[in-house]
């Protein structure tokens, strides 16, 4: 390991602290406004299209949503400024444990192992088959 | 002082990230970051580099060696042999980043520089930590076999790789016709790093986008692109980023209840699986052409080659 490589790597890691911090503060994220009913569907219906959607649950935040499609829990939740997609069986929604207004549910996925699905106040857990809304 | 057109092209590499960001800021050009994204990104191209000494070695003795056997002997000082190796290096590459999608081995390491979903110079630089381990570099020796000298290919493979960074960019639409019909452009790059279903598995170019309408894989950009990988990442892991195809695989393979499946889960197209309870790319592609009412997509022209029931169609 030679001087002149310790030197590359460290400027590399400064370059990218630099970077970083711009991209920060420059604020140039897409827009992700918290999901509504509407919104929420819609984006299911997008990463599930052939998917019939039943009811949608939305998160308390916004942040995530649940739509019920014959026995399977089709979700969605924010991750930076863009949205993940999974689907569980509906049953596993039961699995979830809800502590301080949230749910921790696991995915089984190594990809995205959870999410953390935000409570609307007086919400249940798991959702009431059928509920629509948020 | 050794020419590597990556290390002297880095600088650009900076600053036209923070040209783009500052455009994007300004609302003079279409970009956007995220911050974790872009440390995601940035640190994975800094470990592919780290990670690409560690085989660096190998493949140079391993080219050294075939060179030494060569057929012909092609001198570096000839404009003919720079066009020759320019032409063979982008087709060698365009084999090596379709067999990096259409089969899951070589995938593993190459998702990487799909799993942002933005799409931006710093994605440009979100590069593999593993490929330097699955022999892709194989399909590089038969040019030093022909006579093309090691330190000539090297330099063939950086320069597509510094053409590659800048059409990683939403900034530039489309260039004039001539240069569209003929080069790899942001537009063409764009569909290709889309997940929209009818973008999956095409335009392949590094270079030259001929290749891509020569074998058929060709896609124009017309819907706006949806970026990232089927199955997006959950969050900003970068070694889950790095390593979760691999997870997955080895999941798979403990799973298997046959070689054949075993084969199935290595060899097979991404989403592979023996019931076909998952979608590769032949299946989303073909789910949205039934959707829109149009017609099938034709099975994949290498299909013929792919042992049957791997060929990225679910088995019935």
């Amino acid at each position: 390991m030679t001087p002149a490589f310790l030197l590359q790597t460290l400027a590399s890691l400064v370059a990218i602290f630099l970077l970083v911090a711009l991209a920060a503060w420059a604020r140039i994220a897409r827009p992700a406004p918290a999901l509504d009913a509407d919104t929420a569907r819609a984006l299911i219906a997008e990463e599930f299209p052939d998917h019939a959607l039943g009811p949608v649950w939305v998160a308390g935040d916004g942040a995530a949503a649940i739509a019920r499609s014959q026995d399977e829990a089709l979700i969605v939740y924010r991750a930076g400024d863009g949205y993940v997609a999974r689907s569980l069986p509906w049953s596993k929604l039961a699995d979830g444990r809800a502590s301080g207004g949230a749910v921790a549910l696991k995915l089984g996925d190594v990809t995205a192992p959870r999410i953390r699905f935000s409570l609307a106040e007086g919400g249940a857990w798991p959702p009431p088959m059928g509920e629509a809304g948020r | 002082m050794t020419l590597d057109p990556v290390t002297l092209a880095t600088p650009f590499f900076i600053l036209a990230v923070i040209l783009e960001i500052v455009l994007g800021k300004l609302g003079k050009a279409r970009a956007h970051y995220e911050g974790r994204d872009t440390l995601v990104s940035l640190s994975l191209g800094l470990g592919s580099t780290l990670a690409g000494l560690l085989t660096a070695g190998v493949v140079f003795a391993a080219t050294l060696w075939v060179y030494q056997h060569r057929l012909f002997t092609i001198p570096m000082s000839a404009w003919w042999a720079w066009a020759a190796i320019f032409v063979l290096e982008d087709l060698t590459y365009y084999w090596f980043h379709r067999l990096s999608h259409e089969r899951r081995f070589w995938w593993a390491s190459h998702v990487n520089h799909h799993s942002s979903q933005h799409y931006n110079l710093s994605t440009a630089l979100r590069q593999t930590w593993t490929g330097g381990l699955n022999g892709s570099w194989l399909l590089w020796l038969p040019l030093a076999f022909l006579g093309f000298p090691p330190p000539m290919i090297a330099i063939e493979k950086s320069i597509s790789l510094v053409y590659q960074f800048w059409i990683h960019t939403e900034a530039v639409r489309r260039l004039p016709g001539p240069l569209e019909a003929v080069f790899n452009t942001p537009s063409h790059h764009r569909v290709h790093h889309a997940r929209n279903p009818r973008y999956l598995d095409s335009n392949y170019a590094g270079i030259l986008i001929v290749w891509d309408r020569m074998f058929g894989t060709f896609v124009a950009e017309d819907e706006p692109p949806r970026y990232g990988i089927v199955k997006n990442l959950g969050d900003f892991n970068i070694v889950r980023a790095a390593f979760h195809e691999w997870a997955s695989i080895g999941q798979d393979l403990w799973r298997a209840r046959s070689p054949r499946e075993a084969a199935g889960y290595l060899f097979g197209p991404p989403g592979w699986s023996p019931d076909g309870s998952r979608q590769t790319s032949t299946a989303l592609k073909a789910a949205w052409a039934r959707r829109r009412g149009g017609a099938v997509p034709p099975e994949p022209e290498h299909a013929a080659l792919t042992p049957p029931g791997l060929n990225g169609k679910p088995r019935t």
